[in-house]
């Protein structure tokens, strides 16, 4: 029980210190670096949850494959790579904001249950069951969605455009 | 089998959602407000996976359900989000969102 909640702290401050550094970071090649540790650090959290497919689903899909995007289009839209970023100044407004959303949050967290609720593991199966029978019409719209962004991605990048 | 407080759970991801705003307010690099925005969606993804966990099996695994939807709408996301960094960068030469400022007003 309390190898799980050291690991869960664990998890959390590597999360949160990765996401901070990701946005600080001057480099953006540093910041693609940190949002690839962010996101294993997620799916480490996913299979301490006990959702496995999850955990699987954001290694290959964030860490994977949106890494891979966005560390494209660093190469695509720099000169040289490793060039730094401007600095842009952080007034006032967004951190009284974000603290402002963090306390609304720790207000709301008294309505919690307090004491430790009991994650079961599950059969896989049923998650295939509840992704293909239940929400079968969720996956096809997923399905449209993603062709139709192709669509529009494809007309927004091609050829002969002003 | 392992207990966790929900308390702690929600706070990491109120706090990633902190971090995902103050990202989209600040930073003017259009790939940094894409990260931005993906931290705030995991963000939202982690509060599914912890109530389809704290439901049980029993309850159903709606949430786990939704999360892969969600997953698969955010790399869409960033797929479509590229392509804009890309028209921007040959229109403009810069990826400032700053600087693509043709339609304010």
């Amino acid at each position: 029980m309390i190898l799980e909640e050291l690991a869960f702290l664990a998890i959390a401050v590597v999360a949160v210190v990765t996401a901070l550094l990701a946005l600080l970071t001057r480099e953006l090649v540093h910041t693609i670096i940190w949002i690839a540790l962010f996101f294993v650090d997620l799916s480490a959290l996913y299979f301490l949850l006990q959702a496995p497919f999850l955990g699987v689903l954001q290694l290959g899909v964030y860490a994977g494959a949106v890494t891979i995007l966005l560390l494209f289009g660093v190469m695509v839209t720099r000169k040289r790579i490793f060039s730094r970023e401007a600095a842009t100044g952080i007034g006032p407004g967004p951190i009284v904001l974000a603290g402002l959303t963090l306390t609304f949050l720790a207000l709301g967290s008294e309505e919690l249950p307090q004491n430790g609720v009991v994650v079961h593991a599950y059969d896989p199966t049923l998650l295939s069951q509840t992704l293909f029978n239940a929400d079968g019409p969720w996956l096809l719209l997923l399905g449209l969605v993603m062709l139709s962004a192709l669509a529009g991605a494809i007309y927004l990048v091609r050829e002969g455009r002003e | 089998m392992s207990a966790f407080s929900p308390a702690g759970l929600l706070a990491l991801s109120g706090a990633l959602l902190s971090i995902g705003l103050f990202g989209i307010l600040t930073r003017r690099n259009f790939i940094l407000l894409l990260i931005s925005i993906e931290i705030a969606i995991n963000a939202a993804v982690l509060n599914f996976v912890y109530f389809a966990a704290f439901a049980g099996a029993t309850g159903g695994l709606t949430g786990q359900a939704i999360a892969v939807v969600v997953i698969g709408l955010a790399a869409t996301e960033v797929a479509v989000g590229l392509a804009i960094v890309l028209a921007l960068n040959r229109l403009r030469g810069s990826i400032n969102v700053a600087e693509a400022a043709t339609l304010k007003f």
